[in-house]
């Protein structure tokens, strides 16, 4: 049995591509009967707006490329459309790109979380279906243990990678919880708004909007279930809040080093965090000076995004290492399984040998007494046993190895063993 | 000093201690939770206190600041006076913090000079001298603590204002972490240091008389015990964070450290 995983990733097609070739989750079930129908043992499919493929498991002497190319003929009509942007591997191949997707190193944001999720969703609907139970499972399930251990042990999901994700995250750097913090928006700016509900979405739970125009300061409010606040007194509840996210349109600094001044001294040095995403910006840099003040404005946010991304890579190296390790091993394991059907037959066929030679001798020697009938079996036990131990331990040996096949058909053919 | 003088410093000494239980739970708590009983408990001791220093000082004939005690009671009342003005007229519950622990302790100071007979129970004097030496360790070990957070808060606090954060400032914790850290062990450890200071006090009354208010390891463990105050003071009153707060707290380690040393061996030089 050998598995095979072919389809289209942002990597190789693009989303006119991508979206053709896309199947609606709807359309999973038939798309898995399909596969079988065409030949494959075992079939997943997991599709998502940045990848489309087919993972599956076929007998050894099957061609799985005419599988997946009836596939797409009877889904797509033609498979020429994507000729040039498919990738197509088999077994090793195969199961060191499965672990690469689930541990969101072939994502388009590198450690990115979703995919995990997706692919859990993919194997749910084929084991739903019963088209996983055998080798693909094995290969699936080991995937999701190496995304956990990739996440666990390398961190590399952890760094916010978008300017409105890093906000929350230094955010979570100043306060720790973003539960019962209060948010000030101030003007209405779309980057500012995503912030926000980021913020929100993360425990920040009082959230404050003022607007030169009160009607779209009470619109906002109303997103996040807060309170429009007027524009001309803002200033004065300052100290009220724990982070404030300006992006107003205003062609001034509308916060200056003495209102945060005034706020800090009223909140007793407890720290205040600005997010400045204006531009021109709204906040006088100078604030960042105050003892307890923290400002970032959009290059500063950016300039996280930046850190970020390289430490991303930086990670996804070790990730790789990680991944490596974890294919060595599901390939010994695999193989292991793979010649244990030859160690069963073989012990099984030593076992019968030695049954007969023993019958046959206790007729020929009637007087025996229970104990001497346990010592001959207990001997003969053990002498097959000794037999057996060098061919099953090359057996083992040999399985793992890239030429171990040959060494497998040898110890089959020296104990007549059937194939 | 007139016997029933002494009384009423020690009846002014126990209101006191209402003050300094108050700065306790404010720190513990950080919020003051007990005020309105340890101001009129306070306004009471005050009234006990002129009460014992004019009976004290018709029984010598003069003001009775002949000795460190009489001295150290009668800065404590004048220290009361001008608070509790302050407060009737600004509104200082703020300074509480500060003042109602040290008058406190000044005062406790002022109704010891009068010995006593000492603990003939050895139980009693060896648990009382352990539960001292215990409480004053896990002041300072939670102290340790407060400056480890406070310099681990600093750096942090740098790294975010500078906007570039390393890799290895990652594994630090938040600064509200930290913050909450600083507050909770400033509290332990003042009421530990606190209870230590109080039991030494007492112990030393009852087993040298007046021998141990002129030793040096003695001025020293009082020197720490009000710079630990200073900080629990500035903490809670003024918000003191970031580099104030680890400079002071830092600076109390210190002192906890040369109290420690100062105090090896004291036993034996105070006792004959």
């Amino acid at each position: 049995m050998k598995l095979f995983v072919a389809g289209l990733s942002h990597k190789t097609a693009p989303v006119h591509l991508r979206e053709k070739f896309a199947i609606a989750e709807g359309s999973l079930p038939k798309a898995l009967q399909d596969l079988q129908r065409l030949g494959a043992l075992e079939a997943m499919v997991l599709s998502t707006c940045n990848r489309v493929e087919l993972s599956l498991t076929v007998p050894d002497s099957a061609p799985a490329h005419e599988i997946f190319d009836g596939f797409l003929k009877s889904w797509q009509g033609s498979a020429s459309a994507f000729e040039g942007h498919l990738y197509r591997l088999e077994s090793k191949e195969a199961i060191h790109h499965m672990f690469r997707v689930a541990a969101s190193l072939d994502s388009m944001v590198v450690g990115e979380p979703q995919i995990l999720g997706q692919l859990k969703a993919a194997y749910q609907i084929a084991k739903t279906e019963g088209t996983v139970g055998g080798l693909l499972e094995t290969v699936v399930t080991r995937a999701f243990n190496v995304a956990k251990r990739v996440r666990t042990e390398t961190g590399i999901g952890q760094m916010a990678v978008s300017v409105s994700y890093a906000a929350v995250e230094l955010a979570r750097r100043i306060f720790g919880s973003l539960k019962g913090q209060s948010v000030l928006i101030i003007g209405s700016g779309k980057m500012g708004e995503l912030a926000a509900k980021h913020l929100h979405r993360s425990g920040a739970s009082k959230i404050l909007v003022t607007n030169r125009t009160h009607e779209r300061a009470v619109q906002m409010a109303a997103l996040f279930n807060g309170r429009a606040v007027d524009y001309t007194n803002f200033t004065s509840m300052l100290h009220e809040v724990d982070i404030v996210i300006a992006s107003s349109g205003a062609q001034h600094y509308i916060l200056n080093r003495e209102n945060l001044q005034r706020a800090i001294a009223l909140r007793r040095n407890r720290p205040m965090f600005l997010i400045d995403i204006a531009v021109p910006r709204n906040i006088d840099p100078a604030v960042n000076e105050i003892d307890g003040v923290f400002l970032y404005d959009v290059d500063d946010l950016e300039g996280v995004v930046n850190a970020n991304i390289q430490e991303r890579s930086k990670q996804a190296q070790a990730a790789e290492a990680i991944v490596l390790k974890e294919l060595d091993q599901i390939l010994t394991r695999i193989k292991l399984e793979e010649v244990t059907p030859t160690i069963v037959s073989l012990q099984g066929q030593l076992e019968e040998i030695r049954a007969a030679e023993v019958a046959k001798a206790l007729r020929r020697l009637p007087g025996l007494t229970p104990e001497q009938v346990q010592g001959v079996e207990a001997l003969t036990k053990s002498i097959i046993n000794k037999i057996a131990h060098g061919p099953i331990s090359e057996l083992r040996r040999n399985a793992g190895l890239p030429d171990g096949d040959q060494a497998v058909e040898l110890i089959r053919k020296v104990f007549h063993l059937q194939s | 000093m007139g016997d029933s003088g002494i009384l009423w410093l020690r009846v002014a000494a126990g209101l006191y201690s209402l003050g300094l239980l108050h700065a306790i739970l404010t720190v513990l708590r950080r919020r003051e939770s007990l005020f309105r009983v340890a101001l009129t408990a306070f306004s009471l001791g005050a009234v006990f206190q002129l009460v014992a220093i004019v009976e004290m000082g018709a029984a010598q004939g003069r003001l009775p600041v002949n000795d460190i005690f009489e001295t150290m009671s009668f800065l404590a009342w004048v220290v009361t006076v001008v608070f509790l003005a302050i407060h009737y007229r600004y509104n200082a519950a703020s300074l509480s913090v500060f003042i109602f622990p040290l008058v406190s302790v000044m005062t406790l100071v002022g109704a010891l000079r009068d010995p006593v007979s000492p603990w003939s129970n050895p139980v009693v004097r060896s648990s009382a001298l352990a539960v001292h030496v215990v409480a004053s360790l896990l002041g300072y070990a939670a102290l340790l603590f407060t400056a480890t957070a406070s310099v681990v808060y600093l750096m942090q606090e740098r790294q975010l204002k500078r906007k570039n954060i390393p890799a290895i400032f990652r594994a630090l914790p938040p600064l509200g972490f930290l913050d909450d850290m600083i507050s909770k062990s400033l509290g332990v450890g003042f009421l530990f240091i606190t209870v230590g200071l109080v039991l030494g006090i007492i112990w030393a009354f009852v087993e040298t008389g007046t021998k141990w208010i002129g030793n040096g390891s003695v001025v020293i463990a009082f020197v720490t015990w009000a710079v630990y105050l200073a900080l629990v003071f500035f903490r809670v009153s003024a918000g003191w964070r970031g580099r104030k707060t680890a400079v002071l707290s830092i600076i109390a380690l210190i002192c906890c450290l040369v109290t420690w040393i100062a105090h090896a061996q004291l036993q034996r030089r105070l006792l004959p």
